[in-house]
C-alpha cells in the first residue's frame, strides 16, 4: 500500500509564546488536490514549511511519501515542490536563466536543463517575457515562472502556498487554468488559500483552518451542507409586496424574512421543485417582486457557521510572523 | 547533485548578479576612492608622518579599511538575499545546504577581491609606489586573501543575523566604522590621545593596516604586540574569526533559520 502523500499527526509549531499550528491532523491521498482553507494568521504557511523542511515542527509528526520531515529530510525534498507566497526566484537573473538554473540544481546537463527550460516556457506561457529579468516581471508573470520552476521534475507532491494572494482578477483565471492544468494531469496538491472560492474551484477537499487548528473538512459540497441547506430568496419590490410576499408564503413554506433587505427566504430541501412552487405562488397573487432566486449556501457562510467569524476578518497586518531572527 | 557541483552553480548565480547589480560594489569601491581623494587633496597636507610621504602612509590605510568594509558588503548582500524567497526555494530542493552557504561566500569573496582590484588600481594610477620584493608580495597577497575569505564568512554570518540590509548598514557603521578610523589608517597611532590610542593598538584592523604597510613601505610601528608583529597578528586574528564565525554561520543556516 502506497503511505499518503502527506499525512501530519498532532503537528505543532511555535514561535516564542505565539502557537502558529496547534495538534493539526491532515492527510493527502496521492492523486488528490486538497486546500488549506482559513483566514491570514491561520497557520497555513507555517504548515506547508513544515512540510517541505523549512521548519522545524515542536510537536508531532509530518510525512511526505511517507517519509519523516525532520528525520528524512533529504527524501522529503527530493518528492515535495512547494511555490510558496513570494516568488522564490532570482530576481537578477532573467526569468529563463532562473528556470535553467533550478533545473540544472536538480541535477539536469545544460542541455537537458535548456530543452526542460523550453518545453515549460511554453506550457505556462512564459516566451513574452523569457528574457526579462525576474525582478522586472510583473506579480502575475513571476508567480508563472514560480511555478514553472516548482513543476521541472514532475513532484509527487506540488505545495502551493497562496498561489493567487495579491494577484489581479485576470492574472487569478490564468494561474486557476495553469492549476487545473495539472490537476488533469494527476498531480498531487496541497493548496493553501485565503480565498473561499478558490478552495471551491480547485479542491477536491478542503480543511479549514483557524488559529492553528483544523475545524473542519470534507468536500467543498460537505462542508456546505454542514451549514444548512439550500433556499429560495424572494425580494419584493416594495415594502407592502414584502408584506404580501411574507402573508403568502408563510404557512405553505417555512420562511424566514429580513424587511430591511425586503426578502423573504424560503427553505428549499427540494431545490428546482421549490422553486418552481415558490414562483407559481407569487405570480398566482400577481406580488411584484425584484428577484427569485436558488441559493446554494457558499464557503463563506460555512466559514461563518464553523469558526464564529468571517473568513476575511484578518487583514495583512496580521499575517503570520516570519521568523524572526533574535 | 554533488555538493560541488551545486555550490559551483550556485557560486555563478551569485556572481551574475554584479554587472546586474553594480551598486552592490559601492560599499568597496566608491567607498574607498573617495576616502582617498579627500586624504589625499582635501586632509592630506595637514598632516605630517615623519619619514614617508603621506601617499605612500595613506594607500596601505585604506586597503585595511577596504578590507575591513568587506564584512559589511558581504552582510549587505547576504541579507539582502535572505530575505529574497529564492534562498528559500534552494533550501527545499535536494541539494546540500552546506553548498548554498558556501555558494553565497565564494560570491562575496569574488566580490571583495573585485573591489580591492579596482582600489588597488585606482591607487597606482594616482601614484602610488608600493615597495614590494616579490617575497612580500606573495605574503601580502595570502594574507589579504586570508582576511578576504575570514571578513566574508563574518559578513555572511551577520547578514543572516540581522535579516534586513539596513540593519547591516546600522552595525557597519556603529561598529566597524570606527575600528577602520581608529586604525592608524589615516594618521599615526602614536599621536592618537590616550583612550583612542588604547584602542587602536589593540584593533584587529590595526594589525591588518599594520601589515600592509609594513609590506609595501617598510614602515614599522610599536605601542603593543599587535603592532610589532602585524602580519602574526593578523593571521591570527582572522583564523580565530573563521573558528568562530564558520560553524556559527553554518549553524545559524541550518538550523536557526530552519526553525
Amino acid at each position: 500500500m502506497t503511505p499518503p502523500a502527506i499525512e501530519t499527526e498532532g503537528l505543532t509549531k511555535r514561535f516564542g509564546e505565539f502557537t502558529a499550528v496547534a495538534d493539526l491532523d491532515l492527510r493527502v491521498e496521492t492523486g488528490t488536490v486538497v486546500s488549506l482553507l482559513g483566514p491570514n494568521g491561520a497557520g497555513k504557511t507555517t504548515t506547508v514549511r513544515v512540510l517541505a523542511t523549512l521548519l522545524r515542527p515542536d510537536g508531532g509528526s509530518a510525512r511526505v511519501g511517507g517519509h519523516d520531515v525532520v528525520h528524512e529530510a533529504a527524501e522529503v525534498r527530493r518528492l515535495i515542490s512547494l511555490t510558496g507566497q513570494f516568488a522564490a526566484l532570482d530576481p537578477h537573473l532573467t526569468a529563463r536563466e532562473n528556470l535553467v538554473l533550478m533545473a540544472r540544481l536538480r541535477g539536469r546537463g545544460r542541455r537537458d536543463a535548456e530543452e526542460v527550460t523550453e518545453r515549460l516556457i511554453e506550457r505556462f506561457a512564459i516566451a513574452e517575457f523569457r528574457d526579462r529579468l525576474v525582478k522586472r516581471l510583473s506579480g502575475g508573470e513571476r508567480r508563472r515562472v514560480d511555478l514553472a520552476a516548482g513543476l521541472i521534475d514532475t513532484p509527487h507532491v506540488l505545495v502551493l502556498d497562496e498561489p493567487t494572494t495579491g494577484l489581479d482578477p485576470r492574472s487569478r483565471q490564468v494561474v486557476w487554468s495553469t492549476i487545473r492544468a495539472l490537476v488533469d494531469d494527476g498531480v498531487t496538491l496541497l493548496l493553501t488559500t485565503q480565498y473561499l472560492e478558490e478552495a471551491d474551484a480547485l479542491a477536491d477537499r478542503v480543511v479549514l483552518i483557524d488559529h492553528g487548528r483544523a475545524v473542519a473538512a470534507g468536500t467543498p459540497a460537505q462542508l456546505k451542507t454542514q451549514v444548512g441547506a439550500q433556499r429560495v430568496d424572494v425580494i419584493g419590490a416594495d415594502a407592502a409586496e414584502f408584506e404580501r410576499l411574507c402573508l403568502v408564503l408563510d404557512g405553505p413554506f417555512e420562511i424566514s424574512t429580513s424587511a430591511e433587505q425586503r426578502t423573504v427566504s424560503v427553505a428549499a430541501p427540494d431545490e428546482a421543485v421549490d422553486l418552481a412552487r415558490v414562483a407559481a405562488a407569487v405570480a398566482e397573487r400577481g406580488i411584484a417582486v425584484d428577484e427569485i432566486a436558488l441559493r446554494r449556501p457558499t464557503l463563506d457562510d460555512a466559514f461563518l457557521a464553523l469558526t464564529g467569524h468571517p473568513a476575511h476578518e484578518g487583514s495583512e497586518a496580521d499575517a503570520e510572523p516570519e521568523e524572526v531572527a533574535v | 547533485m554533488s555538493a560541488v557541483r551545486a555550490t559551483g552553480l550556485l557560486t555563478v548565480r551569485s556572481l551574475r548578479a554584479i554587472p546586474r547589480v553594480p551598486e552592490r560594489l559601492l560599499d568597496v569601491t566608491i567607498q574607498p576612492i573617495v576616502f582617498i581623494l579627500l586624504f589625499l587633496y582635501v586632509f592630506g597636507s595637514a598632516i605630517h608622518v615623519p619619514g614617508v610621504s603621506y601617499k605612500d602612509y595613506l594607500f596601505p590605510g585604506i586597503i585595511g579599511q577596504s578590507l575591513a568594509f568587506g564584512i559589511i558588503g558581504a552582510g549587505v548582500a547576504t541579507s539582502h538575499d535572505m530575505a529574497e524567497g529564492v534562498i528559500d526555494r534552494f533550501r527545499s530542493m535536494p541539494i546540500s545546504r552546506l553548498s548554498i552557504i558556501n555558494a553565497q561566500v565564494m560570491g562575496q569573496f569574488c566580490e571583495q577581491v573585485l573591489g580591492m582590484t579596482i582600489v588597488v588600481v585606482f591607487g597606482l594610477i594616482l601614484g602610488w609606489t608600493p615597495h614590494l620584493t616579490v617575497a612580500h608580495a606573495v605574503e601580502l597577497v595570502a594574507l589579504m586573501v586570508l582576511a578576504m575569505f575570514a571578513f566574508t564568512w563574518m559578513g555572511v554570518l551577520l547578514g543572516m543575523l540581522v535579516r534586513s540590509p539596513d540593519a547591516m548598514q546600522g552595525v557597519g557603521f556603529i561598529v566597524i566604522f570606527p575600528l577602520a578610523f581608529l586604525a592608524g589608517t589615516f594618521v599615526p597611532i602614536a599621536g592618537m590621545d590616550a583612550v583612542p590610542r588604547a584602542i587602536a593598538q589593540w584593533d584587529p584592523i590595526s594589525a591588518l593596516v599594520g601589515t600592509v604597510r609594513g609590506l609595501t613601505e617598510g614602515v614599522h610601528t610599536s605601542g603593543s604586540w599587535q603592532l610589532a608583529h602585524p602580519e602574526l597578528a593578523m593571521a591570527l586574528w582572522c583564523l580565530v574569526i573563521i573558528a568562530v564565525c564558520v560553524p556559527l554561520a553554518l549553524r545559524r543556516f541550518n538550523r536557526t533559520l530552519a526553525g
